[in-house]
């Protein structure tokens, strides 16, 4: 490369490191083309197809969040799903009462994320303080997730009303009375100065598309740092991580919220999307299609948890016509993927990308980053 | 926190002459099993103390009860003057007690450097951490191997690049269980050499050990356990002379 300019490379030191795949000027090309590709989408495609983005986009900030605790926390959670319900619920009860009153979502789409902060600090506090581990953390969470689903489908009882909004168990939440506000759209800003959101205009995919790079990139900063290392030691060994002095028991505390808390994020960006959030979002499958779109890309790489994310979505919408053919298709290629690939197609693919490209480049595998 | 034995101990002189850790009637049981039977023993501020028994005597669990990875079943465990037997590890290694276990568990996938990045950042700003590194693999007998991967380590270099994490965080106590497991003679005696460096250094250690002419080399108090108990205690020269010592180490008991 050129002469360094000093801001991109204090830009690069940070993004870059051992935690993730693809550290060079070669990937970062590609990934601007990504970028610049997806950003002209709404140019290129249909409206119809945009909606469908916008709420692949979203699943990818979902996947995200797992690919957080599971790949880099080593913490696997069969309940992911349920922090983006539980954001998306949230999103949705304060939008209904406070939208009239505001005229924006600011409160609704920051409720969207501390309930399920706190919902987690809750239950993570009860798990990571009384030293759960691994396969009992899964299925805790697996099961606090369908019991909540559970609580949400006999919801349809008028009593389980919030102020306007009427939780409406298996139908999902409504407003309360045909004089309440419905579910509103995503509106940021303060007074008269605020922008709408429609789900189903081009807005709402640009919107969601910077979300979820400056979380891709907020991540990727975040795994690199020096706390990222101190998150990879407790995933590879919890008890000598905390015979260096470390209390890990916050620190999977900590990675648990912030892993919520993007999860619910999410799921209030979805419940924007579609102005509906119901709870069969608690249930099994969308569980689990988290672990898959997750176990596929390579868990321990986010820019091949987002690939493989676009991409097993994108395969689900296209089997949506012929019923239940999606779910089992995809279960077919997680078998496939963890026998061929255990570490992830795409992450598997990456690294062989990256070497070749090093190779015919002639450019010399990367030294020592100096880790800030 | 409530003991009322939290006698004065001024930081910066440490009376030599009192012990820095103190354990008092420890059991542990596994199940039916006693792995610990009531052992009591103290290991006095600046020694290097060796711990001898027969496999299944209680020495890695005695190690994990000192550590806190582990807590006893019931009894005590008094670090300098302190009653530290309900705190969990990582406050016992803030107080300046480290380990290294017996299985290395150093982090294969990782580099030499990033190995000790870890333990080292706790208690240094990242600026600082390089030239720390530099100074801990010199001492360790690893010079320039910053960058290596530690699966390209030999097993002798993985002993040592483990001790170095053990010692990143500036311990006052040391624990050391095995660590010339699998080594060559060689690579044995410049273990024995690292351990004396860092004896002299004002740093107390414990060591787990079985290779006799180690033990000698280190010229340390030695304490035998046998079946979780204290089974004597001596200078290396009394306890190779203790006929009942040979006699457990044969199996003839």
């Amino acid at each position: 490369m050129s002469q360094p300019n000093p801001l991109v490379a204090g830009i690069s030191r940070r993004l870059n490191g051992p935690q993730t795949l693809g550290n060079s000027a070669f990937f970062w090309c590609a990934w601007l083309l990504g970028l610049a590709l997806l950003v002209a989408l709404p140019l290129l495609v249909s409206r119809y197809q945009v909606i469908n983005a916008s709420n692949i986009l979203i699943s990818c900030i979902l996947a995200m969040s797992l690919c957080l605790i599971w790949g880099y926390g080593g913490i696997l959670s069969l309940g992911q799903a349920s922090f983006y319900c539980i954001g998306g619920y949230a999103f949705g009860v304060v939008g209904i009462n406070l939208i009239d009153a505001q005229g924006n979502t600011d409160l609704a789409l920051l409720a969207g994320i501390a309930i399920p902060v706190v919902f987690a600090t809750v239950l993570g506090g009860m798990m990571f303080y009384s030293r759960l581990k691994g396969v009992y953390i899964a299925i805790l969470m697996l099961v606090v997730s369908l019991l909540l689903g559970l609580f949400m489908r006999q919801t349809a009882d008028p009593s389980y009303t919030i102020g306007s909004a009427f939780l409406g168990g298996m139908n999902g939440l409504r407003p309360a009375t045909s004089a309440d506000p419905s579910i509103p759209n995503m509106i940021l800003g303060f007074g008269d100065y605020v922008i709408a959101f429609d789900g189903r205009r081009s807005e709402f995919y640009w919107l969601v598309l910077g979300l979820t790079t400056a979380i891709y990139l907020g991540l990727r900063w975040l795994v690199n740092s020096s706390f990222g290392y101190v998150l990879i030691a407790c995933r590879e060994d919890l008890d000598r991580t905390e015979t260096f002095g470390y209390d890990v028991r916050l620190v999977q505390l900590a990675v648990f919220c912030l892993s919520a808390a993007i999860a619910g994020f999410s799921g209030a960006l979805y419940t924007a999307w579609g102005t509906y959030i119901h709870p069969d979002g608690f249930g099994v499958a969308p569980n689990i299609l988290v672990v898959i779109w997750v176990a596929v890309g390579g868990r321990r790489d986010l820019t091949s948890v987002i690939v493989s994310t676009m991409l097993l979505s994108w395969i689900s919408l296209e089997l949506t016509s012929s019923g239940e053919i999606s779910l089992l298709a995809l279960g077919v290629i997680l078998v496939l993927a963890m026998l061929l690939a255990p570490e992830g197609i795409i992450a598997t693919a990456g690294a062989w990308i990256g070497r070749t490209v090093r190779r015919r480049g002639g450019m010399p595998a990367r030294s020592r980053e100096s880790v800030t | 926190m409530s003991e009322p034995s939290t006698t004065m101990t001024v930081p910066h002189a440490p009376d030599p002459t009192a012990p820095i850790l103190e354990v008092v009637d420890i059991y542990k049981l596994y199940g039916g099993v006693h792995a610990l039977d009531g052992l009591s023993m103290s290991v006095q501020t600046g020694e290097v103390h060796c711990v001898l028994g027969p496999n299944g005597a209680g020495k890695s669990t005695f190690f994990k009860m000192l550590m806190g990875t582990e807590r006893p079943t019931s009894g005590r465990v008094v670090y300098k003057g302190e009653d530290v037997t309900r705190y969990p590890a990582y406050r016992r290694a803030r107080l300046g007690l480290s380990v290294k276990f017996q299985n290395l568990r150093v982090f294969p996938e990782l580099t030499v450097y990033q190995n000790l990045f870890v333990p080292l950042r706790r208690k240094h700003a990242p600026a600082q951490i390089p030239a720390r590194v530099g100074a801990m693999l010199a001492q360790v007998r690893l010079p320039g191997s910053e960058d290596r991967p530690v699966q390209q380590l030999s097993h002798g270099q993985q002993q040592w690049l483990a001790i170095a994490m053990s010692l990143a965080s500036d311990p006052e106590l040391l624990l050391l269980d095995e660590p010339t497991a699998g080594l060559s003679q060689d690579e044995s005696e410049q273990t024995a050499a690292i351990i004396n460096e860092v004896n002299a250094s004002g740093v107390t250690v414990i060591v787990i050990e079985h290779d006799m002419a180690f033990i000698r080399s280190l010229k340390a108090r030695t304490s035998v356990l046998h079946y979780g108990r204290l089974f004597a205690q001596g200078s290396f020269d009394e306890i190779a002379a203790n006929e009942d010592v040979r006699r457990i180490y044969l199996g003839t008991a």
